[in-house]
């Protein structure tokens, strides 16, 4: 059942316990099925699992869409050298509250789904690398995996095949940067959570230099019920390039913000208007946003004729990104969300590259400028540019992340902005 | 970079250009081949690439998106525009963002002049700025040592914490906070004070965010003259370049050669420099009898002398380890020629030596003159005490003939050199050592002349005239040259490179073999190095 | 919140929506019981840290259970310097926040250089790097909870604890500071004071939640 509230019209792969404490013991996750997806794996070459996955067409749930099952493929196919399985439990653009979920209500369900990646990459140790702020669900976790260690389901014999895995929860201190899987692993070897350049490709050389696969909870987590149900099982649901099913963490000016968990290709309106229980305040809707804060924000005409799923929402042009819907209806200032949005991003920019650590602070000076009153037309030209002149240039692409938003709203709202300039000059006149 | 064979090369096309070049070489490094140098301000060639100021963007033709040309390697066949239209402006927008929070105060700031920013912003950059938003504010914190920091100048490239990390060793610096919000500052208070080679950071640092202190404010950079040189303060011979004006050295700089000191140098050497800027000089050659002297000119001076020189009893000679070759080679040479003796020299040493962790081949050697080897090449012996001083009873009471070039003296009575039949005196400063000279020749130092010293691997290295000697000083070469010639009736050397090649110990080696990165002199002929201290 | 769903604010400002839930259920409590200080299991040993009330900025590190804990943590990385975040957290969970001297001794500890572990504990924002007050209270403003009103909660709690944003209040009880996205966003507006989430915040509820805190022992 999503959490806190539940629609008939979800397909729970996942979700299927959130609201249940029960399922957080290792008794009632055994009891739910879990560790049945594992058993199988350990019964399967590494290489098999690997397969499976592929076949299955599952994609990383962390924002990229990557095809799992080939990630998982580049890792070195022997055991000369430790492996690492990083679990991306850093979930922290803006919109995006799933993992968190997936943590706190059924942390046997990411064990295992962690024991099962790390056999099939031939590593030894899985760090789940989780947000520091997440203080009450990293203890869920925690004490999920003392329990599953105390019953020889994580450690020297995984359920008794012989094989070694470590799991470690590991917490950050706040940086979203973190998230970043290359961030990430810096941050893992305690040093600044500062993106590499890559190549080397993690595969090659990730955490400690070692051969490493990064995945997101949610990713993980669907990887037992593909292993256990089969390849086709998962393709029931979804399209042939987008096939399964995905959490989406709906917030914003609905009724019943929540996660929920559909078949991609879910029409983005039908989730609105009905799975979340329609507009707050009977509202009319103004603006989406389908996949946290780094993706072009919809008008209200795009978000109707939106399909869920990776090339839907591309084709609307958007990203589907971590499917973090963020719902805006006519109240809202898109001008101020945009600066929020940017001002994020000057916060969490690492510093590193140039264009990123200037230009996010700058463009967010330049919003809270226009959002004050003292903007010029000329204004959102520089804006425009400025965001290309960030695109394309940097490590990572924290620093590509601002033009969506900001171009998007530019092009599709430009009245709000033209308004608060006209709003100025007048006052400035006065 | 990849270990490569130094067979294996590529050969690629850079801005219409094919090159070729050995495997590993990056496309930064193989564009300058071709003569592009293509903007940067995080790639150093000593340290580690970290491929983050973003500047370095170039195109390579198929490529789904630019690459950065300092960490990316040069491949067979690849097709690299640095100049064509997406690069530059795409560059041109990275440079934008580099101006944003400058606080653009050339003006008053030492780096204005030789300053990457202000190069490539002028290259490459917009015409004009749009940056309407209040800018950041950092100030100025005083790192201790030599350096002072402009944190508003400051690029972010990192190259002064790589420095410290990979090279000296000794991590001090950090970026501390992130975004823009990021600094370079060390440990709170505590600062570079205490480590040997900070002087680097500065030198290294594109912009005027690391300045000396020893130089802030004093010159601009487009007024100093650079000279090519060797580092006097060790026996490691640094190649440097000095850098004057007014006739007067303002900075050292190093130099690079690979096989000595790599792009570095030591806080020692670099800061001591001004011995060679003393005003008290002897300009004019003074001729005297032991109690009153003369000034004359210096035909008349060395005809004198020569009359004087046979027949006046046993030589022996002091010189100072911070001569040239050149001299070293011509005072053995008179020496010899006046029937041998004893020649020896005193110099300062350390207790220990400073290595540069990161680049092993450097070390502030403990000998603390450049030319300790070429004396005891030429069978000098090294008397006195590690201060430099003492060691000269014998010589101070000498009743034949004594010759002293270079050492000054400083620590001996004005008696010195009192019972001998002839005292000759070359140096540079007056003293009161030498009030009892017959003669005192004024010489020029190493700036003023040209030379070459032998470092502590017998490695020659030559270095230039940066600065006008003053008065009649000449390099101490031609003067003892000019007198042996006349002596032996042959032609004497006017141009360094005749006198050096005169001298046996360097036999072989040529100015045009030691060229400017010098060249070490033949296996057969080096000494072992020698064991501590000297004779008392 | 409005409109057909029944909200109600069980008073820890949760909301359990459709679902029955006791505050300790939703919180996961009843099943995490009591973490030891010494860390438990060492696989979770660096899930830490709480964020206790009581900042003791002189108290010994590294003593007692902490000792355990940091033995245990340094058990599972393949080397020290990757045991720097967990360290400087327990660092902080004694000391209430990571200053200049304990970074010195986190340095030492881990044979790290002092300016390196300066670096890293300015990149990440929860390392306090002053003192905060008994209670931390960052309220998330990012867009979420921003079209929930995330401003005008921000701006309750500062007017109950008069002061400012960054500062601490003059009891010492309350520091408040603007957070980004607590991935809370489906419960707006989301609130962590200390180490727990307050969700579904409202202006209104402010003065509550912080009687409560004010009042509680612990
Ligand atoms: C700035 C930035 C932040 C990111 N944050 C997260 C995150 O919080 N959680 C996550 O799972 N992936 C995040 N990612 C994506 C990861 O880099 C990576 O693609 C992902 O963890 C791969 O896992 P997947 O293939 O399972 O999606 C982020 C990427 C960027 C560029
Ligand atoms: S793009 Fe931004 S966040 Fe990413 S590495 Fe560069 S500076 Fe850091
Ligand atoms: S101080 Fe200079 S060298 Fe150091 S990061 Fe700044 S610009 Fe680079
Ligand atoms: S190491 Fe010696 S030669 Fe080199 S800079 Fe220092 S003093 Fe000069």
């Amino acid at each position: 059942m999503a959490y806190p509230y539940a629609s008939d019209r979800e397909v729970r792969v996942i979700s299927e316990y959130f609201g249940d404490p029960e399922a957080r013991t290792l008794d009632g996750a055994k009891r739910r099925g879990r560790y049945k997806g594992l058993e199988k794996a350990l019964s399967m070459s590494p290489d098999d699992v690997v397969e499976v996955v592929k076949a299955s067409g599952l994609r990383g749930r962390g924002g990229a869409g990557f095809p799992t099952g080939l990630k998982w493929s580049f890792m070195p196919k022997n055991y000369d050298r430790p492996h690492y399985l990083c679990c991306n439990a850093d979930e922290s653009e803006p919109g995006t509250f799933k993992d968190r979920e997936l943590m706190r209500w059924d942390p046997h369900q990411l064990i295992e789904a962690c024991l099962l990646a790390s056999y099939a990459i031939r590593a030894r140790h899985a760090y789940i690398y989780c947000r520091g702020e997440f203080f009450e669900t990293n203890q869920v976790l925690a004490k999920a995996v003392e329990e599953a260690y105390a019953d020889g389901i994580i450690g020297a014999d995984v359920m008794g095949s012989g094989h070694e895995i470590d799991v470690t929860v590991h917490v950050g201190a706040g940086a979203y940067i973190c998230g970043e899987e290359t961030g990430l692993m810096n941050s893992l070897e305690g040093r600044r959570g500062e993106p590499r350049t890559k190549p080397p490709f993690p595969a090659a050389a990730g955490v400690f230099g070692m051969p490493t696969t990064v995945n997101n909870v949610e990713t993980l987590c669907a990887a037992p019920h593909i292993v256990a149900h089969g390849a086709e099982w998962y393709r029931q649901w979804g399209s042939e390039k987008s096939p399964g099913t995905k959490l989406f963490c709906v917030s914003g000016h609905v009724n019943k913000p929540g996660n929920y968990e559909l078949a991609l290709g879910f029409p983005l309106i039908e989730l609105i208007e009905d799975v979340c229980g329609g507009m707050r305040d009977g509202n009319a809707l103004k603006a989406v946003i389908p996949g946290g804060s780094s993706v072009a924000i919809m008008d209200a005409d795009e978000a109707r004729r939106c399909a869920l799923d990776y090339e839907g929402v591309a084709a609307c042009g958007s990203m589907l990104g971590c499917a973090s819907v963020i719902v805006m209806d006519e109240t809202t200032d898109i001008v101020k969300q945009v600066r929020r949005m940017a001002a994020f991003y000057a916060h969490e920019s690492c510093g590193q590259c140039t264009p990123c650590r200037e230009g996010t602070s700058w463009v967010t000076k330049i919003l809270r400028r226009i959002e004050e009153g003292r903007g010029t037309e000329e204004d959102l030209d520089t804006l425009i540019e400025l965001t290309t002149q960030m695109v394309g240039t940097t490590i990572c692409v924290l620093s590509d992340s601002v033009a969506p938003p900001v171009q998007s709203s530019i092009s599709k709202f430009r009245d709000e902005y033209l308004a608060l300039i006209r709003r100025g000059e007048r006052v400035g006149a006065a | 970079m990849a270990e490569s064979s130094p067979a294996e090369t590529v050969t690629l096309t850079i801005d219409g250009r094919q090159v070729t070049v050995p495997r590993g070489t990056t496309l930064l490094q193989a564009a300058e081949r071709v003569g592009t140098r293509v903007p940067h301000y995080c790639y150093h060639p000593g340290l580690s690439a970290p491929a983050m100021c973003r500047l370095c963007l170039v195109e390579i033709e198929k490529a789904p998106k630019l690459v950065p040309s300092c960490i990316t390697q040069a491949a067979d066949g690849q097709v690299v525009h640095t100049q064509s239209e997406e690069p530059l402006a795409m560059r041109r927008g990275v440079l934008e963002f580099y101006l944003q929070n400058h606080p653009l105060d050339c003006p008053i700031c030492d780096q204005s002049g030789e300053c990457k920013l202000q190069d490539y912003a002028h290259a490459e950059g917009r015409v004009h700025g749009r940056g309407r938003e209040p800018k950041r504010v950092f100030g100025r914190d005083d790192f201790g040592g030599d350096v002072v920091f402009y944190g508003d100048r400051c690029v972010m490239c990192t190259r002064c914490v790589r420095f410290m990390n990979e090279i000296e060793q000794d991590p001090r610096l950090t970026v501390v906070e992130r975004g823009d919000r990021s600094i370079i500052d060390t440990f709170f208070e505590e600062g570079l004070e205490g480590t040997h080679y900070h002087g680097n950071i500065v030198d290294i640092c594109p912009v005027g965010a690391l300045l000396s202190k020893d130089f802030l404010f004093k010159q601009r950079a487009w007024d100093l003259d650079h000279t090519p040189s060797v580092c006097p303060g060790c026996s490691q011979g640094c190649n440097i370049e000095l850098h004057t004006r007014d006739n007067l050295v303002q900075r050292l700089r190093p130099r690079v050669n690979l096989d000595v000191n790599g792009h570095w140098m030591c806080d020692h050497g670099r800061l001591d420099y001004e011995w060679i800027n003393r005003g008290d000089r002897v300009e004019v050659p003074l001729v005297g009898d032991g109690r009153e002297a003369r000034a004359t000119g210096w035909r008349a001076a060395l005809t004198s002398l020569l009359e004087r020189l046979d027949g006046a009893g046993p030589v022996r000679a002091v010189v100072s380890p911070r001569l040239a070759n050149e001299d070293l080679g011509a005072v053995r040479a008179l020496v010899d020629a006046l029937g041998g003796g004893e020649i020896v020299y005193r110099s300062r040493r350390a207790p220990a030596e400073v290595p540069l962790k990161g680049f092993p081949k450097l070390a502030r050697r403990r000998d603390l003159e450049p030319n300790v080897n070429a004396a005891r090449l030429l069978g000098m012996e090294r008397v006195g005490g590690d201060d430099g001083t003492g060691g000269l009873a014998p010589f101070a009471a000498h009743g034949g003939v004594l010759i002293v070039a270079g050492d000054e003296l400083a620590d001996q009575p004005p008696d010195f050199g009192e019972r001998a039949r002839l005292y000759v005196y070359l140096g540079q400063h007056p003293t009161a050592a030498a009030s009892r000279a017959h003669f005192v020749l004024p010489i020029t130092n190493f700036a003023e002349q040209e030379g070459s010293f032998t470092n502590h691997e017998h490695r020659v290295q030559r270095f230039w005239p940066a600065l006008e000697p003053p008065g009649a000083a000449r390099p101490g070469w031609l003067v003892l040259g000019a007198l042996l010639a006349e002596r032996a009736g042959e032609a004497a050397p006017t141009r360094a490179e005749v006198a050096f090649e005169r001298i046996g110990a360097f036999e072989g080696l040529t100015y045009e073999r030691v060229g400017t990165g010098g060249a070490p002199i033949g296996e057969d002929r080096a000494l072992p190095a020698e064991a501590a201290g000297g004779r008392a | 919140m409005s409109g057909s769903v029944p909200y109600r604010n069980p008073g820890w400002a949760g909301n359990t929506g459709e679902f029955q839930l006791s505050e300790a259920q939703v919180r996961g409590d009843d099943f995490v019981g009591t973490r030891p200080l010494a860390g438990g299991h060492a696989s979770g040993s660096a899930s830490y840290p709480y964020m206790l009330e009581e900042k003791r900025p002189d108290a010994p590190l590294f003593e007692g259970p902490y000792q355990d804990r940091l033995d245990k943590i340094l058990t599972r990385y393949p080397d020290k310097r990757a045991a720097l975040l967990p360290v400087l957290n327990l660092a902080q969970e004694v000391r209430g926040h990571v200053s200049p001297e304990t970074m010195d001794r986190v340095a030492e500890l881990l044979e790290l250089p002092r300016a390196y572990v300066r670096g890293v504990t300015t990149f990440y924002t929860m390392y306090n790097k002053r003192p905060v007050g008994r209670f931390l209270i960052q309220v998330c403003t990012n867009i979420s909870c921003n079209l929930c009103g995330a401003d005008d909660v921000m701006e309750a709690f500062l007017r109950y604890a008069n002061t400012e944003p960054g500062e601490t209040s003059a009891e010492g009880d309350f520091t408040v500071v603007e957070a980004e996205c607590l991935a809370g966003c489906g419960f707006p507006t989301c609130v962590q004071i200390n180490s727990r989430y307050y969700e579904n915040v409202q202006p209104l509820d402010v003065p509550k939640i912080c009687e409560r805190l004010r009042a509680r022992g612990r």
